[in-house]
């Protein structure tokens, strides 16, 4: 799939770029229309999501259960608006189906449903055990003989389940090198400053100190986000984290690092000054 | 007739509560797992920091934490959703609170599809189930911010591990505030005198409506409110089946291992054969939705209790 590897890396980022302005309107839109759901968590997601989805992971949208296929989890299940975006921009359902979030009858339910929409592999919005259930399909690669990928996506205010870190444990110990952790570290969780929640820091010498390779990212920089999440795949004969470093909210200034945003709907007036802004028609 | 609208959910209303009881009692303490601004402790950590503790996102934890805290008899209220803490922190509610009888208070929010919005994984409906099977556990499920105020002093006041019910979204008010509420107790909001609809929690404001609807049509509906599911009131069904005849059991919750069977069980074991029905999850997960349409959707709304509460008169 990934033929854009022959494109420089600037070539992808800006692609990727414009990418990922359209999934956070898209984003925007959808938890507007729902009047509930989590932009904060989503948007904080958007660049590396869409980083996966557009270049990184070797899918196919015409046949979403293609053997071999990379995996995604969005072990942080509350932000699937940004799962249910780049599914839907990348060509795995109508993107007209987004306004449909968390109506009755709708395949885009509160948090993702496996089975649901082509594309989502695992259940998840109970937090913690996303992360178990991508070790899962790690072990499952390895015993079929698969060289894919599985990559799941936790919250720094997830890494606070003692869950997180027995499933840390296991993948050491089975050397899953085809499972890569990317945390989106916002410092925000539901109740204020993750920090202040509840302290994890060092983040990255708790999966190191658990034999994991620890890489980490500025993860608005397109470039980076790249050539990290390159390396991450690289099988070292260790699971990887990813720590990227994100704002929530990122992209709409009034809701960027707000706890408020964490799971708030835009008003008619707020949805339209934000995708004025995701758009760059103001300053 | 209809019910005046609720300026509060009943999260918020236990809450303001046990603000209220913290000024006079300084002995209790409180816990949250990240989620205080969803259950509104946070109202209590802001008035009372020394005696909150938010201890992340870790139920299963925060649960073995208060049975530590309540080990030499403090109370301890955990506050949180009802998914979480009736599922991942189940064995240490069961073997660490309930076993050894301890003070441990859940304050449990997003009671069935009342957190509909949300999905399947954030709406407890089995919770019921779990909690009411546990021994030692006294289980209350209050329908307005009177019944939620008082479920607090309840919570408080009875000895060992108690399991409060509570609702994501304002409802209806039922009672007036000066109501009393006992353990074990129940209130009958509407008298009738063809069919009982017994139910709990926000199934009382469906009941009621449905009353009405039933009235219409000449159909007399008594509305039998079980705000304690254990213990429960068994004179108080007796004498309301004495009067009816009939019964529908109305939860927000799976039709197994609840108010329903509890109740069919009872009615076996009394000898009392009368037409019975239930409306609940029919074991089936719900759905992401607005709260009436997914209420209608799984036929827990007032017309859903209209008509099976009509079809058990015709059986009589
Ligand atoms: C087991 C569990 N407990 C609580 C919640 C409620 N909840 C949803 S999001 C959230 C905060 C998550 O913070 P973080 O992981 O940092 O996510 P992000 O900041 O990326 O949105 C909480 C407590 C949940 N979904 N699952
Ligand atoms: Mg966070």
């Amino acid at each position: 799939m990934t033929t854009s590897n022959a494109r420089s890396l600037d070539e992808r980022a800006a692609f990727l770029e414009m990418k990922a302005r359209e999934v956070r309107k898209a984003i925007v839109e959808m938890v507007h229309s729902a009047q509930s759901g989590h932009c904060g968590g989503s948007l904080s997601a958007a660049d590396f999501v869409t980083a996966l989805y557009f270049d990184l992971m070797d899918i196919d949208p015409a046949e979403p259960r293609k053997p071999g296929r990379d995996r995604f989890v969005l072990s942080k299940g509350h932000a699937c608006p940004v799962w249910y975006a780049a599914l839907a921009l990348r060509g795995y359902f109508p993107a007209e189906e987004l306004s449909t979030l968390r109506r009755n009858d709708s395949r885009l339910q509160g948090h993702p449903v496996a089975t649901y929409l082509p594309g989502i592999d695992a259940t998840s919005g109970s937090l913690g055990l996303g992360f178990g259930q991508a070790l899962g399909m790690a072990l499952d690669a390895r015993l079929s003989g698969r060289k894919n990928t599985v990559y799941a996506v936790l919250g720094d205010g997830e890494l606070n389940e003692g869950v997180v870190w027995e499933t840390a444990a296991q993948a050491a110990k089975y050397r899953l090198d085809n499972l890569v952790a990317v945390v989106d570290r916002n410092n925000l969780q539901n109740d204020g400053r993750a920090d202040v929640i509840m302290p994890m820091e060092p983040i990255d010498k708790k999966f190191e100190a658990f034999n994991w390779r620890v890489l980490e990212m500025d993860g608005h920089d397109m470039r980076q986000v790249l050539s990290t999440l390159e390396k991450a795949r690289e099988r070292s004969g260790r699971p990887t984290c990813v720590i990227a470093r994100t704002i929530k909210g990122k992209g709409v200034s009034f809701m960027e690092d707000k706890r408020e945003w964490h799971g708030k709907p835009p008003s008619d007036e707020e949805r339209r000054r934000a995708c004025e802004e995701i758009e760059g028609r103001t300053p | 007739m209809s019910l005046p609208p609720a300026k509060v959910p009943t999260r918020r209303a236990i809450m303001d509560r046990l603000v209220e009881a913290a000024k006079e009692d300084p002995s209790f303490v409180v816990l949250d797992s990240d989620i205080g601004y969803s259950t509104y402790s946070y109202l209590f950590g802001d008035a009372f920091p020394d005696r909150y503790f938010n201890l992340g996102i870790a139920e299963l934890g925060t649960m073995a934490a208060a049975a530590g805290l309540a080990a030499d008899g403090r109370t301890v209220f955990v506050c949180g959703y009802g998914v979480f803490l009736t599922m991942r922190a189940l064995e240490a509610v069961r073997s660490f609170v309930c076993y050894p009888h301890l003070n441990v208070k859940i304050l449990s929010s997003h009671a069935g599809v009342t957190a509909a919005i949300d999905g399947v994984t954030h709406q407890a409906t089995e919770d019921l189930a779990f909690m009411s099977t546990l021994p030692n556990m006294t289980v209350l499920a209050p329908c307005d911010s009177s019944s939620a105020r008082a479920a607090f002093d309840l919570a408080r006041n009875t000895p060992g591990p108690v399991y409060v019910r509570l609702m994501r979204d304002p409802l209806k008010e039922v009672y007036a505030p000066e109501t009393t509420f006992r353990v074990g107790g129940s209130h009958t909001p509407r008298r009738g005198k063809d069919v009982t609809i017994a139910c709990l929690g926000d199934m009382v404001i469906q009941a009621i409506e449905a009353s009405e609807l039933l009235a219409a049509e000449g159909i007399s509906a008594e509305v039998l409110d079980l705000y304690s599911l254990k213990p429960w009131d068994e004179a108080g069904l007796a004498e309301s089946l004495d009067r009816t005849g009939a019964l529908l059991a109305a939860e927000n919750h799976q039709r197994r291992n609840g108010l329903g069977y509890e109740l069919a069980a009872w009615c076996m074991r009394n000898g009392r054969s009368v037409p019975f029905s239930q409306a609940g999850l029919a074991d089936t997960f719900a759905e992401s939705g607005a709260y009436g349409k997914t209420l209608e959707k799984f036929g827990m709304d007032a017309a859903a209790l209209a008509r099976a509460a009509r079809e058990l008169v015709s059986r009589k």
